[in-house]
């Protein structure tokens, strides 16, 4: 399925580029490798277990590469395109709702997102699909409501705990409030806006299961048809992909935060 | 308030009221900063001698008044490019810890446009001013550094841009005291050559008399209590408010004005390897001293012998008092000599060059002799002043 062992070499140089190496260095570089093997090995015996499987034809229309493919790519666009959208709204809002003239407005904004997550996923897709519309984009339209708060809220703290001398040693200097955002602040927040961004990002490949019930696809089309037909196996294979995918992006993520966090941190 | 030459600063009744406060933090202060000197901002937490540093460069803008640099008015520039004119250290030093060292120095060179190979070569120098190697620092992140090195490294971008005029709030506040001394005596080396002009804030009345060539007292609101010399202001402060500020020992403290290299050094009798007994002893006996000092092969010294030492029947290596750590160098006050001297082993303290080579020694006469100079100048002075006024006590010593 997705990325078992090609990424291995890269992953293994991460922690050796970096500064210290010890203990912490080899257990990292023991996850970048063993997670995706692992997660390969699970992969490969989903695949030799419904190969060895006898397919009646019901269970013959869903399980077969060509629909598989199909929903995992609707999955991944559901996914990727609401956690884009979400990174670009709540990183934006985060920032001005951080600014010395705005920053009153935070709570009030935190509150509203604190109602989009309380709000039960599947009762916010089916309440946007009633009142709305059905299909894709209402479904990433929900997924962008429901996952919003965690990158806000990490974005807000993540600029917040930036030591206040910094700024003040930047702005007198001469950095333009411009530059101390863009040379300073950011790039120490992005450790914890990060964090924000992987716990939406898991957040929407798990709700977007629940999209096949607005009829916006991916893999809960394959949990739905084995539940209404009655097919086990169908239920089984296509929770067992999600679980799948869900955990490659998570470690995906953990990757990439360990490369895109600041040195000297 | 026109004479002498062009003020570098000048302030013309600046005033800040904060929003919500009633009381002025800053109230219509007026000075004059020369060029090339160290002026220190000096009074009680809450005064406003921090909020006065940063009306200069303004990151506070005044809500009244007028700051000159140069003969030109600067109250109303872009703030940011005035700021690239001004280096700035603050207590916290600021280092930016995603930042490698030669990042941080280079941030102002880079925003006033510098080319790539300027600013390295700046940045090599300057690592190399606040005595740092470029090869082993250049690349190395704020949180691999000692905070003497950070501080060290704060300084340097404060100069970067090669800026006339430096503020420093509290630059050595969280400094723990013996680094912070010897980060001050290589501050007062570099100004030496550098001749800045520095605004310097600090509580500490004591760092104020060290590192000033000028004190200015400020009282609530930024009033000045005194403004002068920081002999003047011990010898004969202005009123009641600065002489409790400067506290007890007025006298004692006139001590760090007067630097090392400044008094004649007192010969001592000293001796190098290979050592002799019949010559020590004779070394000894034709000097008036008590004990003779050992230098090793650089002249630096190892330890004193005394007559005691020298009949013990054992190797002469294995007797002696340690001259540590009784040795000073010549850029050290007459304070620290005295500190020392009550403590050595001998009631002497051993002056050497920054080699470390032995180059005479400092004895309570001395310090004595000096502290008459100082006495006698004061006298004089109360007398041309005012005339028959002099208050007996304060000049006792």
């Amino acid at each position: 399925m997705a990325v078992p062992g090609a990424p291995t070499p890269t992953a293994v140089d991460v922690p050796q580029a970096r500064a210290g190496v010890g203990r912490g260095g080899v257990v990292r570089g023991l996850r970048y490798v063993l997670t995706p093997i692992l997660l390969g090995l699970v992969g490969l015996a989903l695949y030799v277990w419904v190969s060895s499987l006898e397919l009646d034809s019901i269970e013959q229309r869903t399980l077969n590469a060509d629909f598989i493919s199909t929903k995992l790519w609707e999955h991944i666009k559901l996914a990727g395109l609401s956690t884009v959208l979400v990174v670009t709204i709540a990183v934006s809002l985060g920032i001005l709702l951080t600014r010395p003239g705005t920053q009153r407005l935070a709570p009030a904004v935190m509150a509203l997102t604190n109602i989009g997550q309380a709000i039960p996923s599947i009762g916010l897709l089916v309440l946007l699909g009633v009142t709305l519309g059905i299909g894709f984009t209402y479904a990433v339209i929900a997924l962008v409501a429901y996952s919003v708060l965690p990158v806000l809220r990490n974005t807000i703290v993540g600029l917040q705990q930036v030591d206040r001398s910094l700024i003040e040693a930047g702005r007198g200097m001469g950095m333009t409030k411009g530059a101390v955002l863009r040379r300073i602040e950011l790039p120490l927040a992005v450790p914890v806006i990060l964090a924000g961004i992987r716990t939406a990002l898991i957040i929407n490949v798990g709700t977007a299961t629940l999209a096949t019930f607005t009829g916006a696809g991916g893999f809960g089309d394959l949990i739905n048809n084995g539940l209404r037909l009655g097919r086990d196996n169908v239920i089984f294979v296509g929770a067992a992909l999600t679980a799948l995918l869900a955990l490659t992006i998570d470690w995906i993520a953990s990757v990439a935060e360990d490369l895109l966090r600041p040195k000297g941190l | 308030m026109t004479d002498a030459p062009q003020p570098m600063i000048r302030l013309e009744g600046l005033t800040k009221v904060f929003p919500g406060q009633q009381t002025p933090a800053v109230d219509h202060l007026s000075m004059d900063i020369p060029e090339g000197e160290i002026i220190i901002l000096v009074g009680p937490s809450g005064c406003g001698k921090s909020t006065t540093m940063r009306l200069i460069n303004r990151l506070i803008e005044p809500t009244e008044g007028r700051v000159f640099l140069q003969g030109e008015d600067v109250t109303t520039v872009n703030p940011d490019a005035l700021r690239r004119r001004i280096g700035y250290v603050i207590q916290q030093i600021g280092l930016f810890p995603h930042m490698t060292i030669a990042d941080n120095i280079a941030v102002v060179p880079r925003m006033l446009g510098w080319d790539r190979r300027r600013v390295r070569a700046r940045v090599d120098e300057l690592l190399e001013t606040v005595g740092m190697d470029p090869g082993t620092y250049r690349g190395r992140y704020p949180k691999e550094l000692s905070g003497g090195q950070r501080q060290r490294v704060g300084v340097a971008r404060a100069m970067a841009a090669d800026p006339p005029i430096l503020l420093m709030d509290e630059p050595f506040g969280a400094i723990d005291p013996i680094t912070r001394d010897r980060l001050q005596n290589e501050f007062l080396r570099l100004q030496a050559d550098l001749r800045k002009t520095i605004v310097f804030v600090t509580h500490d009345i004591d760092e104020a008399i060290k590192m000033g060539d000028r004190i200015a007292i400020l009282q609530q609101g930024s009033k000045i209590a005194q403004y002068d010399t920081p002999e003047r202001i011990l010898t004969t402060p202005a009123n009641e408010f600065v002489e409790q500020f400067i506290g007890h020992g007025a006298s004692l403290k006139g001590l760090t004005l007067v630097r090392v290299s400044d008094v004649d050094l007192a010969e001592w009798p000293v001796a190098q390897a290979p050592l002799d007994r019949g010559a020590l002893r004779r070394q000894l006996a034709e000097s008036d001293k008590a004990s003779l000092l050992v230098l090793d092969e650089r002249r630096r010294p190892v330890k004193w012998l005394t007559l005691r030492d020298i009949e013990s029947p054992g190797s002469l290596d294995d007797v002696g008092l340690p001259a540590e750590p009784a040795i000073v160098e010549p850029n050290a006050t007459l304070h620290d000599a005295l500190d020392l001297m009550i403590t050595s082993y001998t009631g002497t303290v051993i002056v050497t060059d920054r080699g470390g080579a032995y180059q005479g020694v400092v004895e309570l006469d001395t310090i004595m002799r000096r502290v008459d100079e100082v006495r006698r100048a004061a006298v004089e002075r109360m007398r041309k002043d005012e005339p028959g006024s002099v208050p007996a006590e304060d000049l006792a010593l």
